[in-house]
């Protein structure tokens, strides 16, 4: 295959310890390697920014909630048009893109690898046929168990064995690469119009709690040695006061530690699990709270989930909040329960700096990762589309990097927010080395993708690379930020699997990328018990018959597939 | 003071997308320059000259300034006059749907029918349908929760369904009958229909509704509030639509 | 051989617990479809070899597939505003290539949606969908109400399987634990077997919701004495009804798509269905018709951002529907050519519209001859898709299944023929520019 050289680079490989080094990139058949003859296709850096590839941990691209987005917003569909062109299909929409505008966007931006975050088994089919028309980047999906009938009962008669043989079933039937948690047990409670409404709160007619149901799955992703930890969407989100729930909820996995050099906990958007106060009328911002765990503990990771102004679709599997939100905000409400598995809701919302709780909330993504302290901690997401859509980006990294830029937005919100938060008292500007940490390097640690090759540029590593138009010793992003947002959203070149499909901001290849996905061999006594029950629920309930329903190979024509071993221990 | 005539050629069978005719596109263009602005028919491009006889007489500094006359029926010339945010357009016969979509100001004059979706999204300016109009009089594009924000649309003849819908702000009359529908989900402006209509305002929150004629079927969603006199006419009115706590005005004979 | 857990592809019930038995690799006999499932399985006369003519009142000459296939993308790439109708009763995998094709000619796809649910899809622009997948209901819903459908005649199996009959963890009593109520404007075949039968006179059942949301809000006051032929106490007593329930769930159809106020009717149904939540669980779900027309909503939306009658004669997708649906431009007389493919025009479509696609050149692709065939110039004959061959489907409530191939013949697949049109076309238009 091609080679290909990138001179005179300012790296920045977080995972390799590389802090701004100026060095060249040699990559030879889609990796980096350590040399190459003359001769190769040379790009001349001229000492810009050079990252890793970027890497996205949370971000809903693919399935039945984003094409219910589509199909509810036309109005949507019909902003962000890019007519077709010789080498790229047409682009629509902008909180919800078609597959193309997907896949484009992401690698305009120098991002090549996406995960989808919350994949319902019995509709993983639907993800995987929307992920195979995502042109580009990498991509997985976290497989969603909290509030499953299967794990519930399991849980609730204390058999761990069958709870981890099911679990890797269920990974492999919806060729998920990680345990995914919404709002454990509300999604079963969502299925008579309840909800949980503690850790400790019983999901009725199950006898477990939510508790139960992290503690279990915790447990048992460490037993089965997933590439990931179990990836959390606490309760009570978006509830004046939950960040207590959210303290709680971390205190489950404290003591529990991996085999993997990695977090034994991933907490999502906790920008909106850090609220205070008791209603809307006294809610507050309690990130300092957050955070001040999150510098005092090394167990658990989290992403901002950080707030856009202007439209956004809001969709998760926390059936209740999108309810609550279409009721609130009489806005359209797009539902969809899924037997025995789960739930999920769409609503469209619009972000508003006059509204002083949407002020608020902006400004507490942003304190999350400025207060805590290490960098690898907080990961930079919008939860996209819920916080605002992903080509948004480059907007949170330069308020990161930017009090002045900070300062400039906090002069557009109402100032009834203004001593709900913490944001105006924060000095602190995140450098380059950090800004690669939170966009990359970060988050392939935490999705234990750097095995794979992902998030950083050592030799051996995938030949995922983006070149940004800023020279960074040139450049100060605490004023310059206008124009470090414009690099970062078109990036000079985008580089996958050693190939240019990026040049200026413009896609010059499209190559289709893999699908990350793992397959647990479980050895135990509960594989028959799991499949006695799972044959039993098919039979009686279940719509579908089990021969035809797991994912078949048909879906995920270019497949990587880690090998993990369940062990007691 | 620029006037721009544009006789069509033929009558054409498959709309042609016109977008480009407006006062804002035409001002202080030549002749041979306004024939080069580019129009769709289906799939293909074709140049203003190709469709039209051009004549170009004055000129002007802006939009203000422009009248174009087109000279004869283009009942399948769609988007004349989109986002226009002034001067004038007056159409000798039939137009096609989207006229002045998304106008800004100005006047659109129009002597036989209009398609559907005549002044849609419209938030300035002024349209005057000599005939009837179709569906979608002065509406929204789907999933948007606004329509017309701003700007009067006058229908003297009749209307079809839907006259209004998801209306914010502006005015719109209808000489004749509307169809069913007229002000759903409306949230602002005022719609007077001089004839007949059905189920008026359903699920408005805010906003006028006048109609002289008769209502076949009124929504079962209304508050009776009493007696009220408009210019000397004698009407019932009605305030809701009471399921959304609408206070929404609807004046009935 | 007996083949088991076969899917059925006809209707949006996507039953997939057929047993079909198959020697010397013909279909002998179909176990648990209904008859209009297993008769399509079973199969009949087929159309044997693409075909074509010039005058649409001659006969057909048979011809080779490349021939038909050479001619078809000439018609298309020549077009200015060409219509590519139907899909379906295909497959995903070639409705993806059908986006394609349609990009590469600047026409306009449309599915049957257009005659059928494409209404269900503008009141979801209004108001959204609160929905589940089949099974949540079979496990569930006390309360099932049929509004605007006649299962027993569309969707055979449908009450069985999900809706009525059906016993799952919280309905264990099956039919008995469950109150069955239908809506409609006659006593329909479902109604005969329902617990409570409204009439609702045509045309009113927009009026009719909005009565009873205005009751649900405690608004029962300005609600007059008699609503669309309903005494004003029955509806009263209806919305008791249905606030009582555990989990109640409305199934809806033609009767209120395609009667007056068309999509206004499921807009406002949606809001009956959200509204109903502040009280207990509610859902609500289209009974869709052809097994994968849930599967081209699917697809179009994921490809275009629009759920069909996308028109893409400008290098992108516009959606308007009144503007851009099948019989909104037939009507009109502006296409000037038409691609049905597994979607019977012929048989669906008003007839001005079919009188347009008289004058038209007219490209048919689909196993079987039907009343497309007759204003067809050209025709192409295909593998039945879940017969002879696999592929994606999506249910009516999004679950999507993969279709078996149960024989093999000697037919190209849509997605075959497609991919050679858009060759062809490709060529044409390179040629061109």
């Amino acid at each position: 295959m091609s080679e290909l050289l990138i001179k005179n680079a300012t790296v920045y490989d977080p995972i390799n310890g590389i802090n701004g080094d100026k060095m060249d990139i040699a990559v030879k058949d889609g990796k980096i390697v350590d040399s190459i003859g003359g001769g190769a296709q040379t790009i001349d850096a001229e000492g810009r920014l050079v990252y890793p590839g970027g890497v996205d941990a949370h971000t809903h691209i693919a399935g039945s909630k984003v094409n219910i987005g589509r199909i509810m917003r036309p109005e949507d569909s019909r902003s962000g048009i890019k007519p077709r062109t010789k080498i790229t299909r047409p682009y629509t929409g902008y909180t919800v893109p078609n597959v193309y505008a997907m896949g484009y966007r992401y690698a305009e931006m120098g991002y090549t690898t996406a995960f989808e975050a919350a994949v319902p088994i019995l509709k993983a089919r639907h993800t995987h046929e929307e992920l195979e028309e995502i042109p580009i980047i990498d991509k997985g999906g976290l497989t969603l168990f909290g509030s499953n009938w299967m794990v519930m009962d399991a849980i609730r008669e204390g058999d761990q064995e069958r709870l981890a043989a099911y679990v890797a079933w269920g990974l492999l039937a919806s060729r998920g690469w990680g345990i995914k948690i919404v709002n454990p047990g509300g999604g079963e409670a969502w299925g008579f119009g309840k909800n949980v409404s503690g850790l400790d709160d019983p999901v009725p007619n199950f006898e477990v709690t939510p508790r139960q149901i992290i503690r279990n799955l915790a447990e048992v992703n460490e037993k089965m040695n997933l590439p990931h930890s179990i990836h959390l969407h606490c309760n009570n989100l978006g509830v004046p006061g939950n960040y207590k729930t959210t303290l709680d909820s971390f205190d489950i996995c404290k003591d529990i530690k991996s085999k993997r050099d990695r977090q034994s906990l991933h907490v999502t958007h906790v920008m909106f699990n850090s609220l205070g106060g008791n209603h809307w009328g006294d809610f507050e911002s309690k990130t300092d709270v957050i955070s001040d765990y999150l510098n005092k503990n090394d167990f658990l990771t989290v992403d901002m989930g950080q707030m856009i102004f202007g439209n956004a679709t809001t969709m998760t599997a926390d059936g209740p909040v999108q309810y609550r939100n279409s009721t609130t905000f009489k806005a359209r409400w797009g539902n969809g329960d899924v037997e025995l598995e789960d739930t999920s809701g769409v609503t469209p919302l619009y972000y508003s700096p006059q509204v002083y709780f949407y002020g608020v909330m902006w400004a507490m993504g942003l304190e999350l990762a400025l207060l805590t302290k290490d960098p690898w901690k907080v990961l930079l997401t919008t939860d996209h589309p819920n916080g605002g859509p992903y080509v948004n980006y480059p907007e949170a990294m330069t308020l990161l990097m930017s009090k002045k830029k900070r300062e400039e937005e906090i002069a557009k919100i109402t100032e009834k927010a203004y001593d709900r938060w913490h944001i105006s008292g924060i000095e602190r500007e995140l450098d380059w080395y950090d800004i690669a940490i939170k966009t990359r390097a970060a988050h392939a640690k935490v999705l234990g993708l750097v095995e794979q090759g992902k998030g950083h540029l050592g030799i051996g590593a995938d030949a995922d690379i983006a070149i940004y138009d800023i020279k960074p010793d040139e450049t100060d992003a605490t004023v310059e930020y206008d124009r470090v947002k414009a690099a970062f959203r078109k990036a000079a070149y985008t580089i996958k699997g050693g190939q240019i499909v990026v040049k200026d901001g413009e896609i010059t290849a499209t190559p289709m990328g893999r699908t990350y996905w793992v397959r647990t061999k479980v050895d135990n006594d509960g594989y028959n018990r799991m499949m006695d029950d799972l044959k039993f629920k098919f039979k009686n309930y279940y719509s579908v018959n089990m021969a035809n329903y797991m994912v078949q190979d048909e879906y995920v024509q270019h497949p990587v597939v880690v090998e993990t071993e369940y062990a007691e221990v | 003071m620029q006037t721009v005539t544009l006789v069509p050629k033929e009558q054409f069978k498959i709309s042609i997308e016109a977008e480009l005719i407006t006062p804002d596109n035409f001002a202080g263009k030549s002749n041979t320059e306004i024939g080069v602005l580019i129009a769709y028919e289906g799939n293909t491009p074709r140049p203003l000259s190709e469709l039209f006889d051009i004549k170009v007489d004055g000129s002007a500094e802006g939009a203000d300034d422009v009248k174009i006359e087109i000279k004869g029926s283009v009942p399948r010339v769609k988007r004349i006059g989109e986002g226009m945010t002034g001067g004038r357009i007056l159409i000798d016969g039939d137009v096609d749907m989207r006229c002045g979509a998304k106008m800004k100001g100005g006047i659109i004059t129009i002597n036989g029918n209009a398609d559907s979706w005549v002044g849609q999204e419209m938030t300035g300016g002024e349209i005057n349908v000599q005939g009837d109009a179709a569906y979608y009089v002065g509406a929204g594009y789907r999933g948007e929760s606004c329509g017309m924000r701003g700007g009067k649309i006058t229908v003297f003849g009749n209307a079809n369904d839907f006259v209004g819908e998801h209306m914010c702000g502006g005015e719109i009359i209808i000489k004749g009958n509307a169809g069913i529908l007229p002000g759903v989900s409306n949230k602002g402006g005022k719609i007077v229909i001089y004839g007949n209509t059905d189920m008026p305002g359903s699920e408005m929150t805010k906003g006028t509704i006048i109609v002289k004629g008769k209502v076949a079927d009124l929504m079962p969603v209304y508050q009776r509030e009493g007696i009220e006199s408009i210019d000397g006419e004698e009407f019932i009115k009605y305030v809701g639509d009471v399921i959304v706590g609408g206070k929404g005005e609807l004046f009935v004979r | 051989m007996i083949i088991k857990d076969v899917l059925c592809p006809f209707c949006g019930c996507l039953c997939d617990d057929l047993a079909v038995e198959v020697e010397n690799n013909k279909v002998i006999d179909v176990q648990h479809a209904c008859k209009i499932g297993s008769s399509k399985i079973m199969g009949h006369d087929r159309i044997k070899a693409p075909m074509m003519r010039d005058d649409k009142k001659g006969e057909f000459r048979e011809v080779s597939y490349d021939e038909a296939i050479n001619e078809a993308a000439k018609i298309l790439a020549n077009s200015k505003r060409p219509l590519l109708y139907g899909w379906a009763s295909g497959v995903c995998e070639m409705m993806k290539k059908g986006v394609l094709l349609t990009e590469e000619v600047g026409g306009i796809i449309d599915n049957t949606a257009s005659v059928c649910h494409g209404p269900s899809a503008l009141g979801v622009h209004e108001k959204g969908m609160p929905t589940g997948t089949l099974g949540q209901f079979a496990n569930r819903a006390d309360v099932a109400i049929f509004w605007g459908c006649n299962p027993v005649q569309a969707h055979p199996r449908h009450m069985s399987r999900y809706s009525v009959f059906a016993k799952g963890f919280f309905t264990t009593k099956g039919r008995k634990g469950r109150k069955v109520i239908v809506v409609d404007v006659r006593k329909t075949d479902t109604a005969d077997l329902a617990d409570e039968y409204i009439q609702v006179n045509p045309g009113m059942d927009y009026i009719v919701m909005s009565a009873i949301r205005a009751i649900i809000a405690n608004h029962a006051d300005v609600v007059p004495d008699n609503v669309g032929g309903i005494p004003k106490e029955k509806l009263v007593e209806l919305a008791e009804t249905l606030k009582s329930a555990k989990f109640g769930i409305i199934y809806f159809g033609m009767g209120l798509t395609q009667s007056r106020g068309k999509y206004k009717n499921i807009d406002n149904a949606v809001s009956l269905i959200t509204e109903l939540n502040a009280h207990t669980k509610y859902s609500i779900i289209p009974m869709r018709g052809h097994y994968n027309v849930t599967g081209f909503g699917n697809v179009c939306a994921w490809e275009t951002g629009f759920v069909n009658a996308v028109d893409m004669s400008r290098g992108y997708p516009y959606y308007n529907p009144g503007e851009t649906c099948s019989n909104d431009l037939l009507m009109r007389e502006e296409i000037d050519a038409a691609f049905i493919i597994a979607g019977d025009a012929g048989a669906h479509f008003p007839a001005q519209s079919i009188a347009r696609m008289g004058k038209v050149p007219v490209v048919q692709i689909d196993p079987f001859h039907n009343p497309t065939t007759e204003m067809a110039n050209i025709v192409i004959p295909t593998k039945v898709s879940g017969v002879e061959l696999e592929g994606t489907a999506y249910r009516m409530d999004g679950v999507s299944l993969r279709m078996r191939k149960l024989v093999d013949v000697d037919f190209p697949s849509d997605e075959e023929v497609l991919d050679k049109i858009i060759a062809k076309v490709r060529e044409i238009k390179g040629a061109s520019s």
